[in-house]
């Protein structure tokens, strides 16, 4: 390869040729992970499209084409599809909405207090990120069991503290997402406020000390020192984690299997049921891609709105 | 779903294997053997458990008695085999012998991966299903043919806690058979923390002590209510395999377990899996019925408990309870397949089904598959063997292509009856509407 490149550049300094050939080198670079990505990315998703499209059963040798029946499915009022579908939606987008602001500011609070010389902040920073070095089953299996109907440490703790009766946390809908939202803060907080230190740690002091020069009190730091630098990490950090909030599969599984009534069922529990349980691929695909698009959108608008919001405050 | 099921310990492995060299004369009667050209078979296995060094033994053993058959097991995550088989199948690379448990057979069937066992050929290879439990040989069957022979087999029974039902005036070597006998050991297991029995003026059903019977909201809890509607004379599916577990009979079956929790209150209500199986363990609860794989946890526990079948609390029309099993199928192959090969196959088949075979695969924790099995002294004081006299009547849920959107909607059906959420009738009219709907769709698949 050196002598590749020493050969070239040699001939291009002595005797610069009229047209060049077209480099391959670069492209040879990019083989390896092009290979993969058309392989892995591009096929799968070519493939899926057609499966939505197609009564589609690898035994069945006729794969009838269907058209959009299995994307208007979604949209047709009283088919098990749109019925769960949306529902499954609605409960993906609800965690969302309560997970990613308690994510957010819990990361950038416990940052805030272990970025402080503090006593004892490795073993704090230690025991907050561990949590997610934890598989969802673990994770999933302990909450599971700490909000038990009967057997559970919650409703135990406010037998003896309180005196109150237990409440059957897992099979009321609306509570069962108690222990699937605060499980899911635990398990993966840590990540959010290590990002959130890395980001504290780059603010200059010196910003600190003119601020505080001018006599600034410690809330002006943080609203317009603080914050501002740290807005490149949050929209990392809220786009990320919107993402994942929206991919919810195992907490929720493993901790109400999507019961009451399918009220805390995830869009992508969902989609497996269908396809996995129920053998139905080709809807499954449809829904997948669906969903997918919604993701798209909401990424893209996410990325817009944020976009604007740190220019602004950089400015 | 995954069943929690299919692999268990080794307790009373050794007594297992002397039984074995007393069967060893039964071994290979009726079997005539295959006696082609030798011929290399692969057979794909999801005993992944510690149940895996079992089935390699036998596999071994196996190999070494026959010259001419070579079997390669191959054990993987039964998961990986369902998602794996139709793509073998579809481009030719199919096992020769792959097993399939209850609740996909008949789709598999349905979908054309594994092929029909023709009443000749099975005669050939020396099997003979009248040797097997009825249901059980019958779980897949499909359309009037047979394509596969169980292997292994799991059981709803009914744990019992011998020292509180001495405690509640009851005998303990006399568990309940019907559903009068039933309610009233249950009424008389339940004790509030105040010590009032159930029915008692001032009894107090929030604040349970003991009670009769664990009730609960998951799957394996909704297996109760099925027991209930079959033992009624209900039905999951009718003649056309449309849902149909809203019929009189199962209404009736399924209220009287909701009235256990709602109006007898012998049954705690919102409980779930863990908080009952955590107060069996804990003597607070007289029955619990529940997989019999757990029989391995309350040995080692060494609680003073009892197993036996499922009471008729459903009705009076048959004894029932779920089961759970494994069958040795042969999936399709491509034309050209060596018929040698298949012969072999249903030579290996018809061997690992064999009484002393089966006794040694009991071992995992597997229910016996035949009456023959049942009958061997190793079982005669093993707990276990209070399921055996009604072992012929355990019903899989099997037979229609679509067992996912049956059993789905009828788990969330029970769930909302037990919870008290919907009134019993509604949730089973609700739970067979929206299950007939995908069936709807899913017969397209299939056709």
């Amino acid at each position: 390869m050196t002598i590749t490149q020493a050969s070239a550049r040699t001939s291009t300094a002595r005797a610069p040729t009229p047209r060049r050939r077209v480099p391959l080198e670069p492209y040879l670079y990019l083989l390896p992970h092009a290979l993969l990505f058309f392989l892995f990315t591009v096929y799968p998703i070519g493939y899926g499209l057609y499966i939505s499209l197609h009564r589609w059963d690898l035994l069945n040798p006729v794969k009838a084409f269907v058209g959009s029946e299995f994307y208007r499915n979604l949209f047709t009022p009283g088919t098990p599809q749109a019925d769960f579908f949306w529902k499954t939606l609605w409960n993906t987008t609800f965690f969302t909405m309560v997970s990613v602001p308690l994510l957010l500011f819990a990361a950038l609070g416990l940052a805030l207090l272990l970025h402080r010389p503090i006593f004892g902040r490795i073993f704090f920073r230690a025991v907050f990120f561990m949590p997610g070095i934890l598989t969802v089953s673990v994770m999933g299996i302990l909450w599971r069991w700490m909000f038990d109907n009967q057997i559970g440490l919650v409703n135990a703790a406010r037998e003896v503290l309180l005196g109150a009766p237990p409440i059957p946390w897992l099979s009321t809908e609306g509570l069962a997402w108690v222990p699937i939202v605060i499980g899911t803060v635990w398990w993966t907080v840590g990540f959010n406020m290590t990002l959130y230190l890395a980001a504290l740690g780059n603010v200059p002091i010196s910003l600190y000390e003119a601020a505080s020069l001018d006599g600034a009190t410690p809330w002006q730091s943080f609203r317009f020192i603080t914050l501002p630098l740290l807005a490149p990490v949050t929209l990392f950090v809220f786009v990320t984690t919107a993402l994942a909030s929206f991919q919810l599969f195992g907490q929720s599984l493993l901790i109400t299997n999507g019961g009451p009534s399918r009220s805390t069922q995830s869009v992508i529990q969902y989609i497996t049921e269908e396809g996995f349980t129920n053998a139905q691929y080709s809807s499954a695909a449809a829904m997948g891609f669906v969903f997918g698009l919604i993701m798209l959108i909401f990424t893209a608008a996410q990325f817009g709105l944020m976009a604007r919001d740190v220019k602004g405050g950089e400015g | 779903m995954i069943h929690p099921t299919r692999s268990r310990s080794f307790s009373g492995h050794g007594a297992a294997v002397l039984a074995l060299l007393a069967l060893g004369a039964v071994q290979g009667a009726g079997a005539q053997g295959y006696s082609g050209p030798k011929v290399q078979l692969t057979f794909l296995h999801g005993f992944t458990g510690p149940d895996r060094p079992v089935m390699e033994g036998l596999i071994k053993k196996y190999n070494d008695s026959h010259p001419n058959v070579q079997v390669r097991g191959q054990a993987q995550p039964w998961g990986t085999t369902w998602q794996q088989l139709p793509a073998l199948v579809a481009s030719g690379k199919a096992p020769d012998v792959v097993v399939i448990n209850e609740d996909q057979i008949t789709n598999f069937v349905a979908r054309g991966a594994v092929s029909p066992l023709a009443p000749a050929e099975l005669k050939a290879a020396g099997i003979d299903k009248t040797n097997f439990f009825g249901p059980l040989f019958a779980t897949a069957d499909y359309k009037g043919q047979s394509y596969g022979v169980p292997i292994s087999s799991v059981a709803y029974v009914m744990f019992y806690n011998k020292d509180l039902m001495k405690k509640a005036g009851l005998d303990p070597n006399k568990p309940p058979r019907t559903r009068d006998e039933f309610l009233k050991a249950a009424l008389a297991c339940t004790v509030d923390k105040s010590g009032k029995k159930a029915g008692e003026t001032g009894f107090d059903p929030k604040a349970l002590d003991t009670w009769g019977v664990s009730l609960y909201n998951n799957w394996v809890g909704a297996r109760a209510a099925y027991a209930a509607i079959l033992q009624n004379g209900g039905q999951m599916v009718d003649k056309d395999q449309n849902a149909a577990f809203n019929s009189p009979q199962a209404v009736s079956a399924v209220q009287f377990l909701v009235d256990l929790v709602q109006k007898q209150h012998v049954a705690r209500p919102n409980s779930t899996e863990e908080a009952e199986l955590a107060a069996f363990s804990q003597g607070k609860v007289c029955f619990f019925p529940s997989g019999q794989w757990y029989l391995d946890r309350f040995e080692q526990q060494k609680m003073n408990f009892g197993v036996t079948f499922m009471p008729r609390v459903g009705g009076t029309v048959k004894d029932a309870a779920w089961g759970g099993s494994s069958h040795l199928t042969l999936p399709k192959q491509r034309s050209g397949y060596d018929a040698n090969k298949r012969k072999a196959a249903l030579d290996f088949m018809a061997w690992m089904t064999q009484p002393a075979q089966n006794l040694t695969w009991t071992s995992t924790g597997s229910l016996p598959t035949q009456a023959a099995v049942a009958k061997n002294p190793t079982f005669a004081k093993a707990p276990i063997g209070g399921i055996f006299d009604r072992l012929n009547s355990v019903y899989a849920t099997s037979g229609y292509p679509w067992v996912g959107q049956v059993m789905g909607p009828f788990d969330q059906a029970w769930e909302a009856a037990y919870l008290g959420k919907k009134p019993v009738a509604q949730a089973l009219n609700d739970g067979v509407k929206e299950s007939n709907k995908q069936i709807e769709q899913a017969r397209k698949n299939f056709q």
